[in-house]
């Protein structure tokens, strides 16, 4: 079978892991085996919502969760019989499968954005080189696979509802848990963040970056300024990105009411994605833009705003 | 993509597991040892590394591609050989973006993994240590040996000096040549082109224009 | 014996080590200290604890016992960010020379170890106000009495001069008798009537502290004279022919930043639809620039590797600096243009590499010495 870990808040099954299903759902197909999923809890989890979208489903509650841990019980399923064991990726998933695959012997397909059966063999397409090279990698069975997060369609339910079968798993050494701490959102460091949100002088003035800050904290980003910004005393010189502040990489880089001077893109056109609102239609800034909105930026941030929210949800 | 003429250097995660096993051993006493995986020019990583102050290092030759899992499955039997207390390396590697290297070598080991480390502190059998879960944070206590991945925040790497690059000179570096058998192969890489998409919407209508925008970002360049 | 183009394992791993500094250490600030003339103080403890500082200084005196090709690759790195912060360890190497060639056992131990264990700087005056060129024309007197010299006179243009935990004066005991009057005498910081006066308003390298010294009746040890009287004018030259060399490394970081800076903005501005990168005015540009740097350091490597072999290099370290430096002028030069307007303006980084490179025509012996130099090897052959 096609074994898919079924990550969960507790109460829901994640985005990631329907992404997960509809991967691993074509495999099945294409090896003519059924999908099975291991749901493993710390103490609660969504049984019924799971097993409607599995062929026959795998549970065990762990206790707090180690990586250790989820590694016996993902183990304890694949023992079944599964050929391929498939999950959303997340740092966590990334560790307890990393433990899995070497148990296994499995051919190790990470973070993934495509995957498909060709030959009787898993092919993938991924990232390397910090997400500045495209990857395509292959490897036979069995596999362990996991999948890049708004990469592929989210499955559907059933129509049935799976058997429930309950997991021996066996105890294993592990850490011992002391203490859970929620983190404070410390800002993200503007040159590690995947998501960059730059203000411009055409944000008018110190006031409207609350609104950058808010975009950034919605798309975990980090508040990026211009010199121009800096200079006028509306952010730090911490923030500043271009010539003479600091050189940013990230997958998305907004730029709000920036023209675009040399200056500044020195610090910013190699980010994979660059967005830019600005009401001048010559702006420099479009010509370095994938994506771009020719409008006033206060009548623009407030609604990107609002549809990333929704997004969210 | 050619890499034949390209340095290799010491991935920047490692260099903060180089950095703590380096501080644990000016604490607590003991020996620091790096192990490096990859082809001949590799070895100046390595020598990277002692020149930071670790006392020596194990080269295992590969030349090629092998995906996290061999290179564990490689690595395994010298660390065994080794005998440590701590395993560190660095929570994702820079060259395959690849994760699972520590979790892997700790299944092998046999050992605990703690991953994305923030803070270690040995306390004679165990080790208390910080690290990062997908949502938070939390402490957790480890019998010994166990194995950490690491991370910024941890510390902050130190250079290798230009004393350290001498005394680098005089330390030994042994050379394995290892059974690596890759399950992953490799078919194609492409240095993904800049050419800028240009897909400029006209604002008139900035609320819809937003929406488009937004969906453009998620479905169509999947970067949120 | 073979030609060799290629660095060994240590020496890779240095200039990486002073690239890495360079970058994360001096670009990030180099603009500020220049704008306010001051003293990098930070960078130069900095450098002290990588081990970068006075770093010729043999290992018997604690010191890291680099060869002038090692110098030579840690200066081009260190330009790169800085001619003028590089300025700094490089004129303290230039006062450390003269007592490594003529210095006593007991005298390198005295001079040298001091300067490996804390970060503290060295400098070498020779120049006054009425004489560069003219080296042995100098009129800083030093009368000898008993067991001490008397040293009256004023020196000018003394890197580091103001900071340094001694400098190494060349007085002269005879005027008369001109270059078979002068002697090395090492001056301590603190000495009563030794007076630094920083010059203030420099074009470029403002980073470094340049300075006027005034000796009013300092008495200087005879333990503390370097060689024997008469030999000073020997010594300063000896010291030249080497310490021209990491100058010209310098000027090829000097010429590599400037080529880089230049690369970088040609292929993002545009002009007539197109990158100004597809034109071949600015091609040829950014051709002659790399044809400058690839020679330069090619043959600075070479009076390199003749100063290491222990082999006669006075030419050979002339034409390497003369030829650098004005390599890295011309290319600072075109860095500017190619950057158009946006090259006239402090924001962008182009305009300083001209105003610091300039002096590496000028000190150290200007070009026009240089010239000469070499004039005089071309016609004793």
């Amino acid at each position: 079978m096609v074994l898919v870990v079924l990550d969960h808040d507790g109460n829901k099954l994640r985005k990631g892991t329907l992404e997960a299903l509809t991967r691993a759902r074509r495999l099945a197909e294409g090896l003519g085996e059924k999908v099975a999923g291991v749901l493993l809890a710390e103490e609660r989890a969504p049984l019924e919502e799971a097993r409607k979208y599995v062929d026959i489903l795998y549970t065990a509650t762990l206790g707090p969760y180690t990586a250790e841990r989820w590694a016996a019980g993902v183990l304890a399923a694949a023992k079944e019989g599964a050929k391929a064991v498939v999950a959303p990726s997340s740092r966590q998933s990334r560790t307890y499968l990393g433990r899995v695959a070497y148990a296994l012997k499995a051919g190790l397909l990470e973070d993934t954005l495509d995957s498909s059966l060709e030959g009787g063999e898993v092919h993938a397409t991924r990232y390397a080189y910090l997400n500045r090279v495209t990857q395509r990698v292959k490897a036979p069975l069995p596999v362990v696979l996991t999948v890049k997060p708004n990469t592929t369609p989210l499955a559907e339910p059933l129509g049935t509802s799976a058997e429930v079968v309950p997991l021996s798993v066996p105890q294993v050494p592990t850490v011992e848990v002391l203490e859970r701490v929620a983190e404070e959102k410390k800002g993200v460091s503007l040159t590690e963040a995947n998501v960059v949100v730059t203000g411009g002088r055409g944000m008018g003035g110190p006031e409207a970056f609350k609104l950058v800050e808010e975009l950034a904290a919605l798309l975990g980003g980090a508040v990026g300024a211009t010199r121009a910004v800096v200079d006028a005393g509306w952010r730090p010189y911490g923030e500043q990105v271009g010539q003479t502040g600091k050189t940013v990489q990230p997958a998305l880089y907004i730029a709000l009411g920036v023209s675009g001077a040399v200056q500044h893109l020195a610090g910013m056109n190699k980010s994979k994605y660059i967005v830019a609102v600005n009401k001048d239609p010559e702006a420099p800034i479009f010509k370095h833009a994938d994506y771009g909105i020719v409008g006033d930026v206060h009548q623009v941030l407030p609604a990107l705003i609002e549809a990333a929210k929704k997004l969210k949800d | 993509m050619d890499l034949s003429g390209a340095t290799l250097i010491l991935d920047q995660m490692d260099e903060y597991a180089v950095e703590e096993a380096l501080r644990l051993k000016e604490k607590h006493g003991g020996e620091a040892i790096v192990v490096g995986f990859g082809p001949e020019r590799a070895e100046e990583a390595i020598r990277t590394a002692l020149a930071m102050g670790m006392d020596r290092g194990v080269h295992v030759v590969f030349e090629g591609f092998a995906d996290p899992v061999a290179v564990a499955e490689a690595l395994v039997p010298v660390l065994q050989e080794e005998a440590p207390t701590l395993v560190l390396t660095g929570g994702q590697q820079a060259d395959w973006d690849s994760q699972a290297l520590g979790a892997a070598l700790a299944e092998g080991l046999g050992v605990p993994v703690v991953a994305w480390t923030t803070a270690i502190e040995l306390e004679g059998d165990t080790a208390r240590a910080k690290h990062d879960l997908d949502e938070g944070a939390e402490w957790v206590r480890v019998r010994l040996p166990a194995l950490f991945t690491t991370q910024q925040g941890l510390n902050e790497p130190r250079y290798p000096t230009l004393p350290g690059i001498m005394k680098a000179k005089k330390k030994e570096i042994r050379k394995v040549q290892a059974e690596v058998r890759p399950k992953a192969v490799l078919l194609s890489e492409e240095i993904q082109e800049k050419a800028r998409l240009g897909r400029i919407l006209d604002g008139k209508d900035p609320v819809a224009a937003a929406e488009e925008l937004v969906r453009l970002l998620h479905e169509e360049a999947k970067v949120i | 014996m073979p030609i060799d183009f290629s660095l060994t394992e240590e020496q890779k791993q240095l200039q990486a080590l002073a690239r890495r500094f360079a970058k994360e250490v001096i670009m990030p600030v180099a603009r500020e200290y220049d704008e306010k003339e001051e003293v990098p103080w930070p960078i130069i403890e900095k450098l002290h604890e990588v081990g970068l500082l006075n770093a010729i200084i043999p290992e018997e005196y604690g010191g890291m016992g680099l060869k002038m090709l090692d110098e030579v690759i840690v200066g081009e790195e260190l330009a790169y960010a800085c001619m003028g912060i590089y300025t700094i360890p490089m004129a303290s190497n230039l006062g450390i020379t003269p007592v490594l060639l003529a210095g006593s056992e007991e005298q390198k131990a005295r001079f040298l170890r001091p300067l490996t264990e804390k970060p503290a700087l060295a400098a070498f005056a020779l120049s006054e106000p009425g004489n560069g060129s003219d080296a042995a024309a100098l009129k800083t007197r030093a009368v000898r009495q008993g067991d001490h010299y008397v040293l009256n006179g004023t020196k000018m243009w003394i890197s580091n001069g103001g900071e340094a935990e001694w400098v190494v004066v060349f007085a002269t005991l005879n005027p008369e008798l001109r270059h078979k009057g002068v002697v090395a005498l090492v001056v301590e910081k603190g000495t009563p009537g030794f007076q630094a006066v920083k010059i203030h308003g420099k074009m470029g390298q403002r980073a470094s502290g340049t300075y006027e010294l005034v000796f009013e009746d300092v008495k200087v040890p005879v333990e503390n004279r370097l060689g024997e009287e008469g030999e000073g004018f020997k010594i300063a030259m000896q010291t030249l022919n080497k310490t021209r060399i990491p100058v010209a490394a310098g000027s090829v970081g000097v010429a590599r930043r400037a080529l880089d800076e230049a690369k970088k903005y040609a292929k993002e501005r545009e002009a007539f639809g197109r990158p100004i990168a597809e034109f071949q005015a600015i091609q040829f540009k950014l051709a002659d620039m790399l044809m400058g740097i690839e020679t330069a350091r090619a043959y600075t490597y070479y009076a390199a590797w003749l100063a290491d072999q222990g082999l006669p290099h006075a030419h050979a370290s002339a034409i390497a600096k003369a030829y650098a430096s004005e390599v890295a002028f011309e290319a600072a030069n075109q860095a500017i243009q190619i950057h158009g307007g946006y090259g006239y303006v402090r924001e962008f980084p182009v305009e300083k590499l001209l105003r610091d490179v300039k002096l590496n025509q000028i000190y150290e012996g200007t070009n026009e010495i240089q010239r000469l130099i070499i004039a005089r090897h071309v016609l004793s052959e």
